[in-house]
């Protein structure tokens, strides 16, 4: 790739501030970013770094209810603090384009895909409506989506959402721009579809040498996309390097946080002989008021003090599985049993203590844990139900718990929900589960949206009380890297049937199932060239949608001949 | 397309059953007062032959649901019996009255609607401004006030102090169209006033919604200038919003209109309507509630089937 | 006459280079859009014009210092989370919180403040104010000052009970159709919107001439046909907490109803109910104010805002504003109520976004 080292886009000392509770809070705290032409610069840090903001500020572009407010941004010899209203504007589209996160609610539902991508072309009169036409279906077949020649003329809901975001990387390039912005274009995606979406991304910016600013906070992710990596903290710069350096050496203790691949690994341990299992989902079918089928034929056992991951796709009836379990969706075939006796199919029919024996531990611990009640009671609550306890009993057994989840009592006690941190709050979900001292534990996503160093307590945790409490996890991820790390067995589920299942080390070893194999391949590993190699080894036309739909649930299915 | 004609079908369907039940409700909720219509109407002091009389002459020896059926039926095809203090026929007493208030309310909507929504627009776009603030409290000080309050400002200034325009709005036959609308200025501005606030308030308060939505600002970061964001990338999605903001208030005039009405002796169903209540006049009270509510209903309906006609994920379906 | 008018512009463009000077843009813009408005009435309209808009703007600017004075008084007796609260609160809404302030004493302490009794006749119909009769009197020699502070107690007693009703009926409904779904939701959902489909003023009409107008009658009837609306809200606004893991946690703890709702779903209703009472409370009060001049509401000889206005209307057409001082005094409190609850909508929807 040969790229030309005239500057386009200079950031100075950026300064951007917030609107909240009546005044302005800096959220951007001097930032420095230098781009060349045909470069790209990944942008990375968690939720709250600032990414999408200094991206939106790369166009001259302050959302509502943020302004700039100091420093300065010169695109390709043009100042963009001082340009007027009407300058900024002739810029975007044109020589700027912008690709959102979410497609299906970037596009405008009103108009055909392809009127919308006309829009800049015919605005800065740079074609006539039939060139642009062309053109745009040109863009398609090389972003390769399905038939080209049509697919524009459709209305955005009545394409796929993988789709949907090639056909905007198409609206992006449309006036052929210098810089385009992704603002984390494939993280509503599965990995599956991601995979398609990367590459084509990464081919028609190659192809016209487009300089881009790639938002995410997925490394592994990046490592595919960005010549050099800018890596965010609450607004501030951490550090910046060559993709490659800053894989290899990365200098901040932050980043090298960021980067280190998860060392916890503890070993697989083996299902007790001659035993009943703790939790047995058998022959289970289930589905949604008057909906189609969302669970196929369901069975696997969960055996005391293990772990079982499932894993699967949004859509793919993991959470659903779940949710049989605790007896909120009674299924429409099949039962659960609970060490060999049936679990009453709703919840409202089971008694106290089937409730008590299984708790679930949730991915969101902003929605898991009541804002406006104290720590004391959201723990103390399971307790006092329960087992009855009361006063300083109760007090005891909080305290207790606390020291369990590693929180020290005495400054959480009185304490509400949103005074925590994200990793405190989910060890608060913990402890709340622990506290009405059950043998199962459902853990739905539990790491996914923490940080790694975070979750990797978390997992820690999680396997220190298994080993002093005996319990058992069921643990539903749609990351592998947690897969490896904690479970002792493996469920793959794929649109609500069982696709393949065994012990761990033998999951990871092929020969898979189809579509295990294709869920293993799919997901990004932080090596620079994986998505080349991958594509090589694969092709282009046998990753992502088009791929899982050529599979068949029932094809080569390998239940059972490996347990 | 055989989607959406089957919605705005179970829509129709809908707005049928819910008339159905409110006319269930109007006819026996009569039924639940203490002794019968005809021992409420004559009062306590009233003979034995006399309470016959009436009972007889309004068919209270059937039982309710006959009778329920008879005036279900007759609702229909607008007969609704007789009233019991006049004796005249209800479809002549109410008829001539409504087209009179339907006049009116059309009269106010004709001004409303166009310049609610206007208005209602620009202050979207200059959210947060001074204009905004001053038109926040402008509007919600209108919507506060009792129409009557309204109504008797306008009179004690445009009628007394000025002497522009008739405090009274007395009607006849064969007035010239100017004549009639100058003749009801003053009722009709009472309307838009309290209207207009309504709608200028939703018709914000819709557009902004709309304005927050991503597809939005990827218009904006496309370089499209204000106003074609507004014109090609709001307003096809804002329709249904504003149908809904429009047929909402257009119901809200319908209540409106009795009070105002009454404070301008303008002859229309509202004051029939009050002057019944008074005088408890049952047949003409059951009439005018169910002529209010199917307007009411019909008005909802049409701003649904608005709604699902300009629904792009309808029109085009998968 | 001239001396006013030299007066008045000299004023004005002080107060303008002022502002100019130190540099309040909104001000300046304010007080010198005024002065060039003032050009064009003043030539239009004579002095006379401009006097009004001197009042006018006079019984703004002391409306303003009160709202101001009131919001300082309120910061300096809260505890330290309510100031903090308050002091966000615009002009607009200190106001509000005054005048609904000025009325609860007015309601309380009527019979203390009014200087003759509720239906004491006392003079001639229609006197004029004198030193006995600060607004003089109504048709039947009744001192209209007195019958408007008992008239507090009635017309926003009567409205405020209604209200609170329709409130603990509709939210109740509310908050259990969210609890336990299933087709006890979807039947009061489907009640709800039969109900709504009268008008409300119809709605009350109808109740009124079958039932009489009665003051209980009027209070079940109000509760009647608020309640579906109340409880629509109560239900939108449990529906968004109820789908929170933490209420699944507790069902799935066998946590029953009651709990739910007490410990789980009010904590986190209770900003949006709050100012959903307020709204319906003007909704209501406008109702009954209504009903009130139609004659149906509370009966004479207790004194009414709504019927004092229907008694005393024939008086407009000689140009006396007695009639409208109590309209304006229930437009007034509706207005009142809607400032304070506006603020309270915008600090909710603004902590949404953060």
């Amino acid at each position: 790739m040969v790229k030309s080292k005239d500057v386009l886009l200079e950031i100075e000392d950026l300064q951007i501030q917030g609107y909240s509770d009546e005044q302005w809070i800096d959220i951007i705290k001097g930032v420095d970013l230098t781009l060349h032409r045909g470069e790209v610069l990944g942008l990375i840090g968690e939720s709250g770094a600032g990414k999408s903001t200094i991206g939106a500020a790369a166009m001259g572009y302050a959302r509502d209810g943020t302004r700039i407010s100091g420093g300065s941004i010169e695109f390709d010899g043009m100042e963009l603090t001082t340009a007027t209203e009407e300058e900024k504007r002739s810029l975007r589209g044109n020589r700027i384009a912008y690709v959102a996160q979410s497609a299906a609610a970037s596009f405008n539902p009103a108009h055909k895909i392809i009127d919308q991508h006309t829009e800049a072309p015919l605005h800065y009169r740079l074609k006539k409506r039939l060139e642009a036409q062309e053109d745009a279906m040109e863009l398609y077949e090389k972003l390769r989506l399905p038939n080209p020649e049509e697919i524009g003329f459709r209305y955005p809901h009545q394409v796929s959402g993988g789709q949907l975001q090639r056909a905007m990387t198409a609206m992006a390039m449309s006036c052929r721009p210098d810089l385009i912005i992704f603002d984390e274009p494939t993280t509503a995606l599965d990995v599956t579809t991601q995979i398609e979406v990367l590459a084509a991304i990464r081919d028609i910016v190659d192809e016209y040498n487009t300089a881009a600013i790639y938002i995410t906070h997925d490394l592994a992710v990046v490592a595919q996309m960005a010549d050099t990596i800018k890596v965010l903290l609450k607004g501030e710069e951490v550090e910046e390097a060559s993709t490659k350096e800053m894989l290899d050496n990365p200098q901040e203790d932050y980043t090298k946080s960021l980067w280190a691949v998860r060392s916890f690994k503890r070993p697989q341990k083996e299902r007790p002989k001659n035993d009943v299992p703790l939790i047995s989902v058998r022959n289970v079918d289930a589905s949604y008021t008057g909906g189609e089928k969302v669970l196929d034929d369901v069975s696997f056992d969960v055996y005391e003090g293990m772990t079982v991951a499932v894993v699967g796709e949004s859509g793919s009836g993991k959470s659903t599985t779940a949710r049989v379990i605790t007896g909120l969706l009674p299924p429409s075939k099949g039962e659960v049993l609970f060490k060999g006796e049936p679990f009453p199919p709703d919840y409202r029919n089971r008694s106290k203590d089937q409730l008590r024996q299984c708790q679930m531990i949730y991915q969101m611990a902003d929605t898991a844990l009541n804002p406006k009640v104290q720590i004391s009671e959201i723990i103390g609550r399971p307790a006092a139900f329960y087992q009855g306890l009361r006063g300083s009993e109760l007090k005891s057994r909080v305290d207790e718990l606390l020291d369990l989840i590693e929180l020290e009592p005495s400054k959480y006690y009185n304490r509400y929900p949103p005074e925590l941190s994200g990793g405190q709050k989910q060890r608060i979900g913990i402890a709340r589960a622990l506290a009405a001292d059950p043998t199962f534990i459902i853990c739905d996503e539990v790491t996914s949206a923490l940080d790694q160093l975070v979750a990797e307590g978390i997992l820690r945790l999680l396997d220190r009380l298994q080993k002093e409490l005996n319990l058992a996890y069921m643990f539903i991820t749609h990351d592998l890297a947690t897969v490896r790390s904690i479970a002792d067995e493996v469920v793959v589920m794929q649109h609500g049937q069982v696709v393949e299942q065994g012990p761990k080390e033998e999951m990871f070893k092929p020969p898979h199932h189809p579509y295990t194999d294709l869920l293993l391949s799919s997901v990004p590993e932080m090596d620079p060239d994986w998505l080349t190699t991958l594509l090589e080894e694969r092709g282009v036309d046998n990753v992502g949608e088009a791929a899982s739909s050529d599979i068949d649930p029932d094809a080569g299915k390998v239940q059972g001949t490996k347990i | 397309m055989g989607d959406i004609l089957g919605l705005i079908a179970r829509r129709l369907g809908l707005g049928l059953v819910i008339l159905f039940v409110i006319s269930i409700i109007i006819f026996f909720m009569v039924e639940l007062l203490p002794g019968d219509i005809a021992q409420a109407v004559l009062g306590q002091g009233a003979t034995e032959d006399n309470l016959a009389a009436l009972r007889e002459q309004m068919g209270l020896n059937k039982p309710a649901i006959v009778r329920y059926l008879e005036w279900l039926g007759g609702a229909v095809t607008f007969d609704f019996g007789s009233s019991i203090v006049t004796g005249e026929r209800v479809t002549g007493l109410i008829g001539e009255r409504f087209m009179n208030t339907l006049f009116l309310a059309a009269y106010a909507a004709v001004i409303a609607v166009p310049f609610a929504i206007i208005l209602g627009v620009i202050v979207a776009l200059l959210r947060n401004s001074i204009f905004d603030r001053v038109a926040n409290v402008l509007t919600l000080t209108s919507i506060s006030s009792p129409e009557f309050f309204l109504g008797y400002i306008l009179i004690l200034f445009f009628a007394v102090k000025w002497g522009m325009f008739p405090a009274i709005s007395s009607l006849s036959q064969g007035m010239s169209l100017g004549d009639l609308l100058y003749r009801t200025f003053l009722p009709a501005l009472t309307l838009v006033l309290v209207v207009t606030a309504h709608m200028m308030r939703m018709t914000r308060a819709a557009i902004i919604n709309l304005l927050a939505s991503p597809y939005i600002e990827m218009a904006r970061l496309k370089g499209a200038p204000p106003w074609k964001v507004i014109v090609k990338h709001a307003l096809p999605n804002a329709w249904a919003p504003i149908i809904n903001v429009v047929a909402l208030n257009l119901a809200y005039l319908i209540t409106g209109v009795v009070l105002v009405e009454v404070v301008f002796v303008y002859p229309g169903i509202g004051q029939a309507l009050v002057d019944a209540v008074s005088k408890r006049d049952f047949p003409v009270v059951q009439a005018c509630c169910l002529i209010f509510a199917a307007t009411f209903i019909l008005l909802n309906l049409a701003a649904d089937v608005g709604a699902i006609l300009t629904n792009p994920r309808l029109r085009h379906p998968k | 006459m001239s001396l006013f008018v030299i007066a008045y512009y000299t004023l004005l463009l002080i107060a303008s280079c002022l502002a100019a000077y130190f540099n309040q843009r909104s001000a300046f813009l304010l007080v010198f859009g005024l002065t060039l408005i003032s050009f064009i009435v003043g030539i239009v309209g004579g002095p006379g014009a401009l006097a009004v808009i001197a009042i006018v703007a006079g019984i703004l600017a002391l409306a303003a210092m009160v709202s101001y004075a009131f919001r300082e008084f309120m910061i300096a007796i809260a505890s330290h989370d309510m100031a903090k609260e308050l002091r966000t609160a615009p002009l607009t809404a200190a106001f509000g919180m005054f005048i609904i302030f000025t009325y609860a004493v007015a309601g309380i302490f009527a019979p203390w403040i009014a200087p003759h009794g509720e239906a004491e006749v006392i003079a001639s119909a229609f006197a004029p104010a004198d030193d006995n009769m600060l607004l003089g009197a109504d048709q039947l020699g009744r001192d209209i000052f007195s019958r408007l502070m008992y008239g507090t107690r009635n017309s926003v007693g009567l409205a405020l009970a209604a209200t609170l009703l329709a409130f603990i009926i509709g939210a109740l409904a509310g908050l259990l159709a969210a609890t336990k779904g299933g087709w006890f939701d979807q039947f009061m959902g489907r009640f709800a919107d039969v109900i709504m489909s009268i008008p409300s003023l119809i709605f009350a009409l109808l109740m009124l001439s079958i039932f009489g107008p009665h003051i209980h009658v009027i209070i079940i009837a109000v509760a009647v046909i608020y309640a579906p609306r109340v409880f629509r809200l109560t239900r939108a606004v449990a529906g968004n907490v109820v789908v929170m893991d933490y209420i699944e946690a507790a069902k799935l703890r066998g946590e029953g109803n009651w709990y739910l709702i007490r410990r789980e779903i009010l904590p986190n209703s209770t900003a949006p109910l709050v100012a959903e009472f307020g709204l319906e409370f003007c909704f209501v009060f406008l109702l009954v104010a209504g009903l009130s001049f139609l004659g149906l509401g509370i009966q004479p000889p207790t004194a009414d805002w709504g019927s004092m206005v229907r008694e005393n209307a024939t008086l407009i057409s000689f140009g006396d504003i007695t009639p409208l001082i109590p309209a304006a005094a229930i437009a007034l409190l509706t207005v009142s109520v809607n400032f304070v609850v506006d603020w309270m909508l915008h600090r909710s929807s603004g902590l949404k976004e953060k």
